[in-house]
């Protein structure tokens, strides 16, 4: 055993390893951040947090459980893929084939289903508990902006999702939610045109809504997930109600 | 309570180790939880049950291998089929299963269709898709279309089936009653060819019904058609007293004369002249009034044919002068009727008039006092006739034919439940529906205008399964699978014979070239199957030609002159462009031909078990008699017909002999040979 951990020493002092991680090893403060900071999945995190911002307390980890549905929903929305066809015929079809012959399927889609409103669920708990701790307050303000976004985002997957399965209740939301954006001043009309691809609900609308349900708007959310979380950073870390230590 | 709570979470939840393993275990027993609920599917209980079911049959061995387990699906890409019915319904395929097993294990009934062609919703619809029986069955909330109750199964033949069909009766029966009752005149119905379908009942012109009836008369009959005939096709259309009174006080008041040829009738015989009485009805009886008008007999049964009106209470209704005017020639008052110009003897038209004006119902109009008609009733009267959409069947002076009165019904198999507003505590399926909407259309709502018809349980259902037919899928099947119905003839015969037969009404009951009705034989051949001499003669004098059939030809009175025409006529263009009628003389046949047909006609073929050939000996009643066959029919058309009867008539009862030519030739000479001299009396 001892042996082992010898040789794993040895190999960190290899070149390929410097080549990969480069900070090199050190029980410093400076040989951790840089760890942490070269590390293109690390450097999102803090180098150091306090103790007290993991308590349960201090954010109910609303943050972290809104990311951990987005995580869910992104494998088993990347597993529904493989079945479901954005096609007028075939989209309901897949559904009932989900629900009567693939394996776990029902288990599937409902999995994607709750988590799609847990995540709303969280998201908006988390900007309230936010708002009411009074974590918006700068230098977190344009975190908060960001954050915002977020919630939009998160409501736009909503509102897409809900369109492809293609049954009575999809498309009479997605007609009277397309119609509540045509009563836009001026453009309303307009907007609702290049959202469905057409002036009703119909196979462009499906496609269209596929592709920002499965490509776009995780694309943008991720984008934007990553720069809320560097922010968090950068604004000192979690919003803790104490004085900050710096 | 909350220290209780507090404990529990501590224990779980307490420090980041026991999170972390109490996440470990809930996340354990999902994994074990979703893979087992996914194995154990309901398909699986009745699969196991199937197998149990066969282990102990003689045959088990071989259903067990012809079994297979898991989803079973029946995959139509063009057809839009995705069925996995046979995942429970095991057992379709193995008729030795038959009245075994309960459902799901028993045999579909045999049909002329692959089960593996057409898959199982085309016909039973329900959702194929499903693996559950609640889901596949039922009509659940994400699938609306439950299974089509078997009672009205033969719908669905007639989705692709526009033809009648000799399986599907009770489908036949009720596309019958649609045209036969109205239905469509009121509610279109257009074929998948973008044909209307058109009514065959044929109602009356109302422009001159004041020369026909009374005013009285009109009022009973429109207050209740039924209790004037049993067998009226006008439906009741529930109309007050006041009503009644105002509509009869505008018909009578819109009627106009028409021209008539005056002509001068014998005195009727008095209504107790029974000597008088009796002769007419044998005039009725031998002109066979009776191929199309029934009457009650003395029992209370209907006898006759339905091709016109009941006449069980015409005394009751029509004037006399218009009566004999009619029965000289109909249609001097309805240029469009069905029944034929008979070229009846002043006598004779006054022998049936004193039989059919003593055909009364004192009852009928016991209770019926009208006095004289305002202007207020008649405008009032009129207003109804619109409102009820009386025009929409009979022509009225001075209201406009009305079209699209009632809702389409093309694709009213298809009607999506959502959009059915259902009385309370019916059954919310479409058969349930259609059929509450035919049996009590105002149950749905007095100021609905459908009126209500007289029908039994199985005319109900023969309605609905009709209509069920009707569905928006016709138009998405692949052309390939559509039988559309014939192209709607409008054949009409040329010059002198024309217009002759155009007098007699002969499409009324023939079919000649795609046009005419199905009560008499296709004529479309006739020229080359029959010898001159006989038409002339049956033209003159019909005679059936099978013993057991009720329904004959009229007799027209025809002048020499008529039947010559005719016959001519009939002879030289209704022939069959297969081959030529005389192709085979009669004279080359030796009595040795002859001799030898007659030993295949009595043994090889054993003709005399359908056919009488001598009324002596011979006791077939099924195909015609054969007695006077060699003046009837021509060589030829007795050689191509034992070859193969189908080709020259399809459907006719004769068996396919596929006989060999010189089989065929014997016969035909056995039968041209001549008989004993023809009976005297033939016409009966």
């Amino acid at each position: 055993m001892a042996n082992l951990v010898e040789e794993f020493a040895e190999f960190r002092k290899s070149r390929v390893w410097r080549s990969v991680f480069r900070a090199g090893s050190g029980q410093s403060n400076l040989h951790r951040s840089l760890a942490v900071q070269q590390n293109v999945f690390l450097h999102l995190a803090a180098v150091k947090v306090r103790r007290r911002a993991l308590e349960f307390g201090v954010t109910w980890y609303l943050g972290t459980l809104s990311l951990a549905c987005f995580l869910i929903l992104t494998v088993t929305g990347i597993l529904l893929m493989l079945y479901y066809h954005p096609s007028v015929p075939q989209a309901y079809a897949d559904m009932k084939d989900l629900q009567f012959v693939v394996s776990a399927g029902v288990f599937l889609r409902n999995l994607h289903r709750w988590s799609a409103h847990a995540m709303v669920l969280l998201v908006f708990a988390h900007l309230f508990k936010v708002f009411y701790r009074g974590a918006y307050r700068p230098p977190r303000e344009f975190n908060w902006v960001i954050g915002v976004i977020l919630l939009m985002i998160t409501l736009f997957l909503s509102y897409t999702g809900y369109l492809l399965p293609w049954d009575q209740l999809a498309f009479w939301a997605i007609t009277v939610g397309s119609n509540i954006l045509a009563a836009v001043p001026l453009l309303g009309a307009k907007i609702r045109f290049l959202i469905l691809g057409g002036h009703t609900v119909n196979a462009n609308a499906l496609l269209r809504f596929y592709v920002l349900h499965c490509v776009i708007l995780p694309l943008i959310a991720a984008l934007f997930v990553a720069v809320h979380f560097w922010r968090i950073r950068k604004d000192g870390g979690l919003y803790t109600g104490e004085k900050s230590d710096d | 309570m909350r220290e209780r709570i507090r404990s529990a979470y501590h224990t779980l939840f307490g420090a980041s180790a026991r999170a972390f393993g109490t996440l470990s275990v809930v996340l354990l027993v999902v994994l074990a939880v979703v893979p087992a609920r996914d194995h154990l599917r309901e398909w699986l209980h009745y699969q196991n049950e199937y197998l149990n079911l066969i282990r102990n049959r003689s045959d088990g061995l071989s259903l067990a291998r012809r079994f297979q387990g898991g989803v079973q699906q029946i995959w139509l890409p063009e057809l839009g089929v995705v069925d996995r019915c046979a995942t429970c319904h095991i057992a379709l395929k193995e008729a030795s299963l038959a009245g075994v097993g309960p459902q799901p294990f028993l045999p579909h009934p045999p049909i002329p269709h692959s089960l593996t062609e057409f898959g199982c919703v085309m016909c039973h619809r329900g959702q194929g898709a499903a693996t559950t029986v609640e889901e596949a069955h039922r009509s659940t909330l994400a699938w609306e279309q439950p299974i089509l109750p078997a009672r009205y199964i033969e719908s669905s033949c007639g989705e692709c089936h526009e033809r009648p069909l000799t399986g599907t009766p009770q489908l036949g029966a009720g596309r019958a009653m649609l045209a036969r009752y109205g239905c469509v005149h009121c509610h279109k119905l257009t074929s998948p060819e973008s044909r209307t379908v058109a009514g065959t009942d044929d109602p009356p012109p109302l422009k001159h019904i004041a020369a026909k009836t009374t005013r009285e008369w009109i009022f009973a009959w429109i207050k209740n058609p039924q209790a004037y005939a049993a067998t009226a096709t006008m439906p009741n259309f529930q109309l007050s007293d006041d009503d009644a009174r105002d509509i009869s006080a505008f018909l009578i008041g819109q009627s106009t004369p028409y021209t008539t040829e005056a002509i001068k009738v014998p005195p009727v015989p008095a209504t107790d002249d029974a000597a008088a009485l009796q002769q007419g009805s044998s005039t009725y009886g031998e002109s066979f009034c009776a191929s199309c008008h029934a009457m009650q007999n003395a029992a209370g049964l209907l006898v006759g044919g339905d091709l016109g009106p009941e006449l069980t209470r015409i005394g009751s209704k029509v004037r006399p002068e218009w009566l004999a005017e009619w029965i000289r020639d109909p249609k001097t008052y309805d240029p469009d009727t069905r029944m034929p110009h008979f070229r009846f003897e002043a006598k004779d038209i006054g022998l049936i008039m004193g039989f059919l004006e003593s055909k009364t119902d004192s009852d009928f109009l016991a209770n019926v006092h009208l006095s004289a008609a305002t202007p207020s009733q008649i405008t009032h009267g009129k207003q109804l006739v619109v409102e009820r959409g009386c025009a929409v069947c009979h022509d009225i002076n001075g209201v406009a034919h009305q079209e699209n009165f009632a809702p389409d019904l093309t694709a009213v198999g298809s009607l999506p439940l959502s959009k059915i507003i259902f009385l309370p505590g019916m059954p919310h399926t479409l058969p349930d529906y259609i059929a509450a909407k035919i049996r009590k259309p105002r149950s749905f709502g007095n100021a609905l205008k459908m009126p209500q018809f007289t029908l039994s349980d199985a005319q109900v259902d023969a309605l609905v399964t009709a209509l069920l037919a009707q569905t928006s899928r016709g138009k998405t099947l692949p052309p390939a699978l559509r039988i559309p119905a014939p192209e709607p003839s409008t054949y009409q015969p040329a010059g002198r014979a024309g217009q002759l037969m155009n007098d007699l009404r002969c499409f009324s009951c023939h079919t000649i070239n795609g046009r005419g009705g199905d009560m008499a034989p296709d004529l479309s051949w006739e020229g080359t199957s029959v010898q001159r001499s006989w038409l002339v003669k049956f033209l003159k004098a019909p005679n059936t030609l099978r013993p057991a059939l009720i329904r004959r030809m009229p007799k027209f009175n025809l002048s020499d002159e008529e039947a010559n025409v005719l016959a001519d006529y009939i002879l030289t263009v209704y022939q069959t462009p297969a081959f030529d009628r005389d192709q085979i003389g009669a004279s080359k046949f030796t009595s040795g031909d002859a001799a030898h047909g007659k030993d295949l006609y009595y043994g090889k073929y054993a003709c005399n078990s359908c056919h009488i050939l001598d009324p002596n000996k011979d006791k077939g009643y099924i195909g015609p008699t054969l007695t006077q066959v060699g003046l009837r029919l021509n060589a030829a058309w007795i050689f191509r017909w034992l070859k193969n009867a189908q080709a020259l008539r399809p459907g006719s009862l004769e068996l396919n002999w596929n006989m060999n030519d010189d089989d065929a030739r014997a016969i035909t000479a056995f039968l041209m040979q001549p008989k004993a001299p023809p009976q005297q009396g033939a016409s009966k």
